[in-house]
């Protein structure tokens, strides 16, 4: 063993990166079950048929999300199908209008705008955006806001009126409201609990 | 982790990985002019993030296995430069002898 | 000069036009968190953020293939193997690129439908070229490694480097398939997107610069094979040992078990150890060639990548890399100067120091001298560091007030973006933003003009 000849190194560079893939394709097999929609941290996309919460649980020592009684978005129960379709358009939202280059979704994205893995549970729709809108429903502020964002500015960085239709509004709101059941692993933390930390 | 611990821990962390980078800049420089006296100042940018390893160990409230991590890899950053320039210095002499 | 060179001279071109687009488009960015209601629902702050990654990407990538270009002839002793494709795919490349530039300028965004990921903007982050593009970059690509194979197969030969070189293009261009589909879970979206982001910059990337580092050593320095081939195997060999499963520390947050949160935490932390070991290396490096090399700012810029990849990817990753910190600090300006730090140090000083070898061969000139690129060695690094001090400061404040104390709602990132410490951050990250674009423009001039000559030969003494 010569630690001088490059052989030596190039078998260390290769069995290394062998055992390092190896482990990667046993944990990538085994995180894609977990975040399979309906794996343990991804929930179904009906989900959006209940009520959604998030709180912290002491066991994890994370904050998690709580799933709860029936809650129909828009007031109408949507089959499991339905729900996957509206998943599709409002992820399909998200990509077109390009939303991640100035929010994060989970942290990831740009920083430019607020994070949105728990933009549904904001307590901004019920203090501002309804009163503001007029709506007197979450959901329906929601769409009225994505429709017209520069109607209804809060601080001088408002959100652009990317003209989304009112279909795709909706489907926007539903994939939020999906998102914010996403078992994050306690991110963001103490969301909505100013000053709690534990 | 409470607002002002999370600023201090990362402020901490970068500062010990700082006097770590600290030491292998000072000293190499040392060994390379054969200057004791940088050799010496490197050793105190060790022994300072020693220090910060053992101030984050005793007072952040990181967990205990990343605690350990740091102080293990604080021990590790006092061997890392001269083992990396005996190899050098070994590999280009090795180097020089067959040409 | 070889064809492959000329090639080569032409793709550098492009990079360095694009560092500056870039640039510009970085410095808008900046703006409008001073100026937020600046050119509003005309041309938002997202397509300026788009050009300004999406050209960091492409010049990165062509100052790459420039490198290997420049260098592959004179590896393997004969002319690049299929050239005439090879320069075709420039053109190509160069026109997708500028029909990307025009679409996101002037089109933007389009419906929630399958013609805008066709044809106007995928939106994930770094992959938003829509997908005619994408696919002209996985061709680019692939004429690429054709070149690279076919000139081994006939020159008969090949070299450590070459081997890792071509090793390297494989997983490169796999990962870079997932800029295609549309995966509504988000995920599984970024699960397979941080294959790409972290195993493109964390991981092949920072092989291939690697790669293009031998050659240069070799070349600016005259160290020897065998030692540039032991150092780049075991660089190979740290980088990959840790940052294959480094990946974790992406998938912390992103739904991923919670195992991610230990794997990705290890594997990050130990990264400082390595990049330490570089640092010696590089001292090592500068004391026993510092004499013999020709080409100072070449040599200048390699050192600086060294100490870059310290402080940007060690120090600034190590600060904010344990998940306990990572859950306050993850998504905030702090991620931004990280960002910024650790791209400039792994491979912006590694592509200028390729750029100046090009240069002093261009020129002919026995050594490279002058003032103007200590100026602009300085501005930028200067410039980078005054940027990433400030996001820091900036990022730390979001972290503190916005996430930890105000548990990060919209009125939290509202009040956190208002607090001082963040908008000086914001202006202190814009003044030093020009200060580096000056260095820009002290860079291109020097680059551009051709350098004194200080021949041996015609050296004649002064007039009494």
């Amino acid at each position: 063993m010569d630690i001088q000849d490059p052989s030596f190194w190039r078998s260390g560079a290769i069995s290394t990166t062998l055992v390092m893939l190896v482990v990667l394709a046993f944990l990538t097999i085994d995180s894609l079950q977990v975040i399979s929609v309906g794996g343990a941290n991804v929930p179904k996309y009906d989900v959006i048929n209940q009520q959604i919460g998030y709180a912290y649980n002491w066991s994890r020592r994370a904050d998690v999300p709580v799933i709860g009684g029936p809650q129909p978005l828009f007031g109408k129960t949507v089959t499991e199908a339905e729900a996957a379709g509206l998943m599709r358009t409002g992820k399909l939202v998200i990509q077109s209008r390009a939303c991640m280059d100035c929010h994060t979704i989970f942290g990831n994205g740009a920083y430019y705008g607020p994070d949105l893995t728990k933009s549904w549970l904001d307590p901004a729709w019920q203090q501002i955006w309804m009163p503001m809108t007029g709506k007197t429903t979450r959901e329906d502020a929601m769409v009225e806001f994505l429709m017209h964002p520069d109607k209804y500015p809060t601080w001088t960085r408002a959100m652009p009126n990317l003209h989304l239709t009112e279909d795709e509004a909706r489907a926007t709101v539903a994939y939020l409201k999906w998102i914010s059941a996403v078992d994050t692993n306690g991110f963001p933390a103490n969301f909505g609990q100013a000053g709690t930390s534990p | 982790m409470t607002p002002q611990a999370l600023l201090e821990t990362a402020v901490l962390m970068g500062l010990f990985v700082l006097a770590g980078g600290g030491y292998g800049g000072l000293y190499a420089a040392g060994r390379l002019r054969a200057r004791s006296g940088l050799i010496r100042a490197g050793g105190v940018c060790w022994a300072a993030a020693f220090a910060i390893a053992i101030a984050i160990a005793a007072l952040t409230p990181l967990d205990f296995g990343w605690k350990l991590l740091i102080l293990a890899s604080a021990v590790v950053y006092a061997i890392i430069p001269p083992v990396a320039w005996r190899y050098l210095e070994r590999m280009h002499s090795g180097e020089q002898a067959t040409e | 000069m070889y064809r492959s060179q000329k090639l080569s001279l032409r793709y550098y071109a492009a990079a360095i036009t694009l560092f500056g687009v870039m640039i510009l488009f970085g410095l808008l960015s900046a703006l409008y968190y001073l100026f937020p209601s600046m050119l509003f629902n005309v041309f938002n702050f997202n397509m300026s953020k788009i050009m300004h990654i999406d050209t960091l990407v492409i010049w990165l990538l062509m100052g790459f293939l420039g490198a290997v270009y420049w260098y592959l002839p004179k590896e393997l002793g004969r002319e690049v193997v299929g050239m005439w494709l090879a320069e075709l795919m420039f053109w190509v490349f160069c026109a997708a690129v500028a029909v990307v530039a025009v679409v996101f300028l002037f089109v933007q965004y389009g419906g929630a439908n399958e013609f805008s990921m066709w044809f106007i903007n995928q939106g994930r982050k770094y992959v938003e070229a829509p997908r005619w593009a994408s696919i002209g970059i996985v061709i680019v690509m692939l004429v690429f490694a054709y070149n690279v194979i076919a000139t081994c197969i006939k020159a008969q030969r090949m070299t450590g480097i070459l081997w890792v070189l071509v090793l390297d293009l494989i997983p490169l261009l796999v990962v870079y398939l997932d800029a295609f589909p549309v995966v509504t879970n988000m995920s599984v979206d970024l699960y397979w997107w941080w294959w790409l982001v972290h195993m493109w910059v964390e991981s092949t990337w920072e092989v291939l610069i690697g790669c293009v580092m031998a050659l240069v050593l070799m070349d600016v320095m005259g160290t020897s094979r065998r030692i540039v081939e032991a150092w780049l195997y075991i660089e190979v060999m740290l980088v990959l040992g840790a940052g294959i499963l480094g990946l974790g520390h992406h998938y912390f947050w992103i739904g991923t078990p919670q195992y991610w949160l230990s794997i990705g935490g290890f594997f990050s932390a130990l990264e400082p150890l390595p990049l330490l070991g570089m640092v010696v290396h590089s001292i090592y490096d500068a004391g026993m060639h510092r004499m013999k090399t020709a080409n100072q700012p070449a040599f200048f810029w390699i050192t600086a990548e060294a100490f870059g990849n310290f402080i940007g990817a060690g120090v600034w990753g190590f600060m904010m890399t344990l998940p306990q910190i990572n859950l306050f600090s993850h998504g905030t300006q702090w991620t931004v100067s990280h960002g910024h730090f650790a791209f400039y140090g792994a491979y912006v000083c590694g592509v200028i120091a390729v750029l100046y070898v090009a240069k002093q061969h261009v020129s002919g000139a026995a050594t490279l001298t002058g003032r103007a690129w200590k100026w602009s060695f300085g501005l930028l690094n200067f410039g980078m560091i005054g940027m990433v001090m400030a996001l820091l400061l900036a990022g730390m404040a979001q972290a503190f007030y916005g996430r930890a104390i105000g548990g990060s709602t919209l009125m939290a990132f509202t009040a956190a973006s208002e607090n001082l410490w963040f908008t000086s951050g914001m202006w202190a990250r814009m003044l030093f933003g020009v200060v580096f674009a000056a260095g820009y423009v002290v860079l291109v001039y020097d680059l551009l003009t051709s350098p004194k000559r200080v021949p041996v030969l015609q050296a004649q003494p002064e007039p009494a």
